[in-house]
């Protein structure tokens, strides 16, 4: 077992793997920017380097410095938390040369899943479903009716050189078709320079449900069950939960044991989460892997039982799969509201000096968090200062618990998206577990009307 | 190299090495014959260290005219080029700006440290082999008129 670890991260999830390595009896280092003198993960590591300035590119993100203090301290590995360095290979191999154990996957799978066309493809060559497309630039008029047969409708046209909405159009039937393609290729040589488009399948009213996995060092990969991601804004989730509402146990078993064998093909260890798009015939398309923890990993741990970050670090020293985790078994409900130094209504940022902060407890109740009362937000990094979870013997309970959790959740000075998440959590279509990507963005529409 | 700012980078794995090297006019010395340092242990900063509060621990009471350089990187001080060198300054040493106060080690490479005052040298804050993290006041000079 590892005798030092330096977490190459900051703010609740250093803090988080602060918990696992105290528990492990391994001794810590945190690393830490000027602006983060004061903050908790450097008060609660048995040492502390300061590695730059404010920014993350002069600090947390700096490889030559997190190395530096990684020697200087004399560690034995890295966890690199979530963002930052977590998948960045080149770092990987830096520590692996410098004789310092990275907490994660291989430097080659971490680029491999890192490339996404590339994971795309080699995940569907081990067996995973992804979303029907074309496979490649569709060139001319035949190759359009050939690839639209195969995939059906309704198909999105997609520019290959570019997104952002432009060269894109969706196609219903086959008489949209030639219309369709054409202007999409007019609209993306304007825009790109390139009048090359592809098809893929149309998801509507997607679901994001991804598959949490570990893999020990020793060829054995196991799955943790599914988050529902759907409740999102811009791409960034807000909200999440453990089961999803369509997931049944049939499905579960099946998805988790082609996710495994997939995983098992490619060689992958640490960590890992397994991202899906579910259409609404409850098909599953493989979209991305994160070869990392994930910042909702807490849903997963409440369900299961299992530690997910201890669970790393000591696959990461070589402990087999049997031992550490010698089986899974799914047990109640959990849901994770992501509170942002956030408007609530503007979404702009919020940095600043918390007067007040006093979490919710009591049963059922996790919060993860680096903040404190007269704790000053920085506006270097990111906006999350709070994961608030809750967990119950079904949804109902689960949700019941983060209703009264957010109500006692007191966060003054700084504005906070606490309200927002109250306002899922009672909104008709969060309750009946009906929904999709999009829906935020029309519950917010809605809401707008009503004000 | 160039994004991360890489000076020289090696890497061994199996029966390879590679070595890649920038070409560079300020290449520091090589320097192999020091004993790896033993572990570490940094005690936590209380309270941010502003640079009046570093000027106002020097003894002479001219608080003011001190300038201190602190350290830009993370790494092991020296502060000889090598192990039986006399060392690059002493307390009472006059020096230019460009000049050399110390090494830094930071991942086997060899970083020189040089002034950028010219003045007097009043204060070495650090002893030699000792690690140092970034901001970590250095030298307390003052500066010459």
């Amino acid at each position: 077992m590892f005798k030092k670890i330096l977490i190459a991260n900051r703010g609740e999830i250093a803090l988080r793997v602060l918990c696992a390595c105290k528990e492990l009896g391994i001794r810590t280092v945190a690393v830490y920017s000027e602006a983060d003198r004061h903050a908790l993960h450097v008060r609660f590591a048995d040492e502390a380097i300061c590695i730059g300035p404010p920014r993350s590119s002069d600090s947390y993100l700096n490889i030559p410095q997190v190395i530096s203090a990684a020697e200087i301290a004399d560690v034995d590995a890295i966890h690199p938390g979530y963002g930052f360095l977590s998948e960045n290979a080149n770092f990987a191999e830096v520590c692996e040369a410098s004789h310092i154990t990275f907490i994660g996957p291989s430097p080659a799978v971490i680029r491999m899943m890192g490339e996404k066309d590339r994971a795309r493809a080699e995940m569907a060559a081990a067996g995973l479903p992804i979303i029907p497309g074309s496979d490649g630039v569709v060139p001319d008029e035949t190759a359009a009716a050939d690839a639209a047969a195969e995939i059906g409708f309704p198909l999105m046209i997609k520019a290959a050189e570019g997104g952002g909405g432009r060269g894109m159009r969706i196609v219903r039937n086959e008489k949209e078709l030639l219309p369709a393609f054409h202007t999409a290729r007019a609209e993306a040589e304007q825009a790109f320079g390139s009048p090359n488009v592809y098809f893929e399948k149309l998801i509507e009213r997607p679901r994001h449900i991804e598959f949490q996995v570990l893999g020990d060092r020793h060829g054995n990969v196991i799955h943790l069950g599914e988050r529902e991601c759907s409740l999102q804004r811009r791409h960034q989730k807000v909200l999440e939960e453990s089961p999803s509402t369509v997931v049944d146990d049939a499905t579960r078993k099946r998805m988790g044991s082609q996710v495994v064998d997939a995983l098992k093909k490619v060689g992958y260890s640490s960590a890992g989460t397994v991202e899906f798009l579910r259409d609404s015939s409850g098909e599953l398309y493989f979209i991305e892997m994160n070869a990392r923890i994930q910042v909702e990993h807490p849903v997963t741990e409440m369900v299961t039982g299992v530690d997910l970050v201890k669970s790393q670090i000591r696959l990461a020293a070589g402990e087999r799969m049997k031992d550490v985790i010698p089986a899974v078994k799914f047990h109640g409900h959990a849901i994770e509201c992501r509170i942002n130094a956030e408007d609530p209504e503007k979404f702009t940022p919020s940095p600043g000096r918390i007067t007040a902060f006093r979490v919710p407890g009591g049963p059922g109740v996790r919060v993860d968090t680096a903040a404190y009362a007269d704790a000053v937000i920085p506006p270097y990094y990111d906006s999350l200062i709070a994961k608030l979870i809750a967990y119950g013997d079904d949804r109902a309970e689960a949700i019941a618990r983060v209703h009264r959790a957010l109500d006692e959740f007191v966060v003054e000075g700084i504005k906070t998206t606490i309200p927002l998440h109250k306002r899922i959590i009672t909104h008709p279509d969060f309750v009946s577990g009906n929904f999709d990507t999009h829906s935020l963005e029309r519950m917010f529409e809605s809401q707008k009307k009503r004000n | 190299m160039q994004s991360h700012g890489l000076e020289e980078l090696e890497y061994q794995h199996g029966g390879l090495l590679v070595r890649l090297k920038k070409a560079s006019s300020a290449r520091p010395a090589e320097i192999r014959a020091y004993a790896e340092p033993g572990p570490v242990r940094l005690a936590i900063p209380p309270v941010a260290e502003t640079p009046s509060t570093a000027a106002a621990s020097a003894p002479d009471g001219q608080a003011d005219s001190l300038h201190t350089i602190k350290s830009p990187i993370v790494g092991t001080f020296y502060s000889a080029p090598s192990p039986e060198a006399e060392p690059f300054v002493t307390v009472g040493a006059s020096v230019d700006v460009g000049q050399v106060l110390c090494i830094i080690e930071a991942m086997k490479l060899m970083n020189e440290i040089e002034s950028d005052v010219a003045g007097e040298v009043v204060r070495i804050h650090v002893e030699n082999g000792k690690p140092v993290e970034y901001g970590a006041p250095l030298f307390d000079i003052r500066p010459r008129k």
